[in-house]
């Protein structure tokens, strides 16, 4: 019998289904009409999802609000930018932002766990900023102007291989890559790992009391958003064949923020939702008027106060009710 | 011989001071009035409410918009600067009443006021682009002409303002500490049951300092806004600065924020001499964060604490 907690999980999955599905169809009608800019926002959309998934690893498992996940995600495009124009092979751009995020995960990791709460977001804030502005001003990394001329590749599977510059094709690599992602992080959140994780968020004091360290599931907490952030930011170049130092800025740790807030924190699914919501509002009301950012503050502020567990909130308990059982309130 | 050797080190020693440093560190020292007076709203409201108004910048801005907006139709500009800060403060109650206190007394208060104000600055900036257009305004200055001070040009509007901040940041520093009323809101920062016990209105003192802090991030506004233009983004680019003074001289401290002001911005405007401006922001946000680890509450204790 599976508890509240693994009930809740299995709802998120069953919603991820459908946004696969959802995605399938969508990715079938772009293959049908040839279309190209729809299934290139879309996989945006998924790669920004991406982004927030790590988010709500740590503001909705860890209770960490972290401002400064865009320095992972730039981190993960910079470098996969970089590797590419080398040599363009794609698992040796992500094997390099792997290792990467682990490595500057930990220290960024050893650096913010130093503090709690909101000290906590002003110091990843901090770092983020300070990275952003190091890459703006450093010639070799194209500094204002990014890097651009990323070579289109082929994703190599000895079987098969997919170009970046298929539309479709990388719009369902996209797909896949990110649900893998989700998978991995619905998996050790549903481990005692995960549930370490949720006990540290509810109250911290008296995890010690229960005989396990605090320092060591936060710091990997941290390194875990670190590298699915850095890993969506690997696939940035490959989609646009550019990366520029606004990937680094806040505004994108800030529309990841958003993202999952609207979508649904501590769901996981919701962070894809709000991904994919934001990237389509942004677009229609975007046709509209170039004020965009006002529909999206309010609906965020309206999601803040009145839908503190976001769009999946209404969704997941639903989800819950048919899979049997009580409803975690 | 020896001693001609001295002397004319001295000399260098003189000239380099008042040709070089000092000409810098009066800029940094403008800079850093500037900065104090945004930062000063910030502490507070965090001091009190332990609220960290992430729309701080964009209050800033909107200060400098209603007094561009009051200019146009022929206000003066002294008469602005005791107008908009009034104008401002019931923005900041109604914002602080029917906001921030709906979200107040959730179990994550950081967090959830925190994305509160920040949407809200996303929100206010777009309104800002859509009334007044993307573009740079820029205010007349009140006080023309310039005078030598060490043998450097100053404008005195730049005087004006050096002299004003630190008249306002005295004014602000007195009410906090030397009357019934600052006794008051360092009572409710302090403990907040007990205060309301002894009668203090926790809820109004709460609006009120939230309402001041935004007061006196508009009278900054207007006060800027000859030096450093009115445009949409301004809060932006100005509240990192501001943030990073506020942690540094200890969140919700006023003299934290003095000190920490002076200081971000003397080692700003000096690290710029030797190496290039560009790289004064990391500068600066790397004091901020080895602050934040290894002494997170910052230089000085909090409202109420000290």
């Amino acid at each position: 019998m599976a508890d509240a907690l693994t009930r809740s999980m299995r709802a998120s999955h069953v919603l991820t289904a459908v946004l696969v599905v959802a995605a399938l169809i969508f990715a079938a009608i772009g293959a049908a009409i040839d279309d190209t800019f729809y299934l290139r926002l879309g996989t945006e959309a998924l790669i920004f999802g991406g982004l927030a998934l790590s988010v709500d690893i740590l503001l909705g498992y860890t209770g960490l609000l972290s401002l400064g996940q865009a320095l992972y995600f730039g981190l993960g495009a910079y470098l996969s930018a970089l590797v590419l124009m080398m040599t363009p092979s794609f698992w040796a751009a992500m094997g390099a932002t792997l290792m990467a995020a682990i490595v500057v995960g930990a220290i960024g990791g050893f650096i913010a766990n130093r503090v709690r709460g909101v000290y906590f977001a002003l110091i990843t804030f901090g770092m983020a900023q300070i990275v952003a502005k190091v890459v703006y001003n450093t010639r070799a990394l194209g500094a204002s102007d990014g890097l651009i001329g990323v070579p289109v590749i082929n994703v190599n599977f000895g079987i098969a291989s997919i170009s970046t510059a298929s539309p479709v094709g990388f719009f369902l690599f996209t797909l896949a890559f990110i649900v893998v992602l989700y998978a991995l992080a619905a998996y050790l959140l549903d481990t005692p790992f995960g549930r370490l994780l949720i006990a540290l968020k509810a109250n911290e004091r008296r995890v010690p009391f229960l005989g396990y360290s605090t320092v060591t599931p936060r710091l990997t907490a941290y390194i875990i958003a670190a590298v699915i952030a850095a890993l969506s930011g690997a696939l940035y170049p490959m989609l646009r064949g550019f990366v520029s130092p606004e990937l680094l800025f806040f505004s994108t740790s800030g529309n990841a923020v958003i993202t999952v807030v609207i979508g649904g924190v501590g769901t996981l699914v919701g962070a894809l939702y709000g991904g994919i919501l934001l990237t389509v509002l942004k677009s229609v009301v975007g046709s509209y008027t170039e004020q965009h950012l006002i529909v999206i503050g309010l609906l965020f502020i309206g999601a803040v106060i009145f839908l503190p567990r976001g769009l999946m909130g209404i969704a997941r308990p639903t989800v819950e009710r048919w899979l049997g059982g009580k409803v975690v309130p | 011989m020896l001693g001609r050797a001295w002397g004319s080190m001295m000399t260098a020693a003189l000239e380099y001071f008042q040709f070089v440093l000092a000409p810098q560190m009066l800029v940094g020292l403008v800079l850093g009035v500037a900065v104090i007076l945004v930062a000063l709203g910030l502490t507070i409201i965090f001091g009190l409410l332990d609220v960290i108004n992430m729309s701080h910048g964009e209050f800033y801005a909107l200060g400098a918009f209603i007094a561009l907006a009051l200019a146009s139709i022929g206000l003066p500009f002294w008469l602005l600067l005791l107008l908009v800060p009034l104008m401002m403060l019931p923005v900041g109650y109604i914002v602080e009443r029917g906001l921030i206190q709906r979200v107040f007394h959730s179990g994550e208060r950081h967090v959830t006021t925190l994305l509160l104000t920040f949407g809200l600055g996303l929100v206010m900036e777009d309104a800002f682009r859509l009334a007044f257009g993307p573009n740079p305004h820029k205010p007349a200055t009140p006080i023309a002409g310039a005078i030598d001070v060490f043998g450097v040009f100053l404008p005195l509007y730049r005087l004006f303002l050096i002299a004003g901040g630190a008249v306002i940041v005295a004014l602000v520093a007195l009410v906090v500490y030397r009357t019934r009323l600052g006794a008051m809101v360092r009572a409710a920062a302090f403990d907040r049951h007990m205060a309301a016990s002894l009668g203090v209105p926790v809820q109004h003192v709460y609006a009120g300092a939230f309402a001041f802090g935004v007061a006196l991030a508009g009278l900054a506004g207007v006060l800027l806004a000859p030096i450093y233009s009115v445009f949409p983004t301004m809060g932006r680019d100005f509240i990192l600065m501001a943030f990073a003074v506020v942690i540094v001289g200890g969140m919700g401290s006023i003299a934290g924020v003095i000190v920490a002001g002076l200081l971000l911005t003397q080692v700003q405007a000096i690290s710029s001499l030797y190496i290039s401006p560009v790289w004064s922001d990391p500068i600066v946000f790397g004091i901020m964060v080895i602050m934040l680890m290894v002494r997170p509450q910052g230089l000085f204790g909090r409202l109420g604490h000290g």
